[in-house]
């Protein structure tokens, strides 16, 4: 385990609704209607709740027909609280970690489910959205302009500007009408 | 329309009392919905006041207002439902009770 994994579960059980969500499940699997109904919140409530206990890893889910089940990843809880604070942190430098804090933000800011809000004015910002939009081509694979087009349009409608933005930035090669991803990209 | 102002300012203090609460008893993102809860009450009430003595706007700008805000948000919601983003669910749905609410406290005319 490591020390981000163990600040998530620590954080996830740090609120008083996810700790009752956990001690209901001490007595077995549950959907979420049977716990809202139980905890007194709202069905979308207990689903967000449940999202932050999943992503911790202390709870498991499985669909059930129209039901959503929810039981506690025991292996993970039996786990004793020194064991969790002695987990080591992931070797990544304070530089790498802040610019990766930054890429994030931007990309959180520009795009609202996968679709690019406005094209960045600035020059950094710009950069970071087209590699994420950069991510959809495949290394080495050579594309028509409509093959581009219609990867680029599924993120923003002006496809031209990004397209020659992309070319201009290094991201992508153009060779006559065709291109692929050029040596300027930093992949994911 | 003085009384649905009050209305909405009862709402407003009742539900700094319930963020109070939730943080109080360590349900912090419980007491961010609440937050949110009680913003919309808080936007309803600006906008009452904004429009109500304004030359040209009135009771009806107001109601309109609401109508506007009710299509925005419920497009809101259906988009963070379309994308299971579990956060913006619960802030959608919230802003759309708090939001029903007051239209269902709102002075309409009678016919």
């Amino acid at each position: 385990m490591t020390q981000e994994h163990a600040l998530k579960i620590f954080k996830s059980l740090s609120d008083m609704s996810r700790l009752r969500i956990v001690q209901s499940l001490t007595q077995g699997e549950m959907y979420t209607e049977l716990l809202a109904e139980r905890l007194e919140l709202t069905p979308s409530t207990v689903s967000f709740h449940m999202k932050k206990l999943e992503e911790a890893g202390l709870v498991i889910s499985r669909k059930e027909q129209y039901y959503t089940v929810y039981s506690l990843n025991r292996e993970l809880l039996k786990a004793s609280l020194l064991e969790v604070a002695a987990s080591e942190s992931e070797q990544i430098d304070e530089q790498q970690k802040r610019e990766e804090t930054y890429r994030q933000k931007v990309i959180d800011t520009f795009f609202e489910y996968g679709k690019l809000k406005s094209i960045p004015v600035q020059r950094k910002k710009k950069r970071i959205c087209y590699e994420l939009i950069a991510g959809q081509f495949v290394p080495g694979k050579v594309y028509s302009e409509k093959e581009l087009n219609e990867i680029i349009v599924q993120f923003h409608e002006d496809y031209c500007t990004i397209r020659r933005d992309m070319i201009s930035e290094g991201i992508l090669s153009r060779n006559g009408n065709k291109y692929m991803l050029g040596n300027d990209v930093v992949r994911e | 329309m003085k009384e649905f102002i009050e209305y909405l300012t009862l709402q407003i203090e009742a539900g700094k009392k319930d963020i109070a609460d939730l943080e109080k008893s360590g349900r912090k993102d419980d007491a961010d919905f609440a937050k949110v809860r009680t913003n919309i009450y808080d936007i309803c009430r600006t906008v009452t006041n904004a429009l109500i003595n304004r030359p040209g706007a009135g009771k009806e700008a107001v109601r309109a207002q609401l109508g506007r805000f009710e299509k925005e948000w419920s497009a809101a919601l259906d988009k963070a439902r379309e994308h299971g983003d579990a956060r913006n669910v619960v802030v959608g749905e919230t802003k759309l009770e708090a939001l029903e609410d007051v239209i269902a406290h709102f002075p309409e005319d009678k016919r």
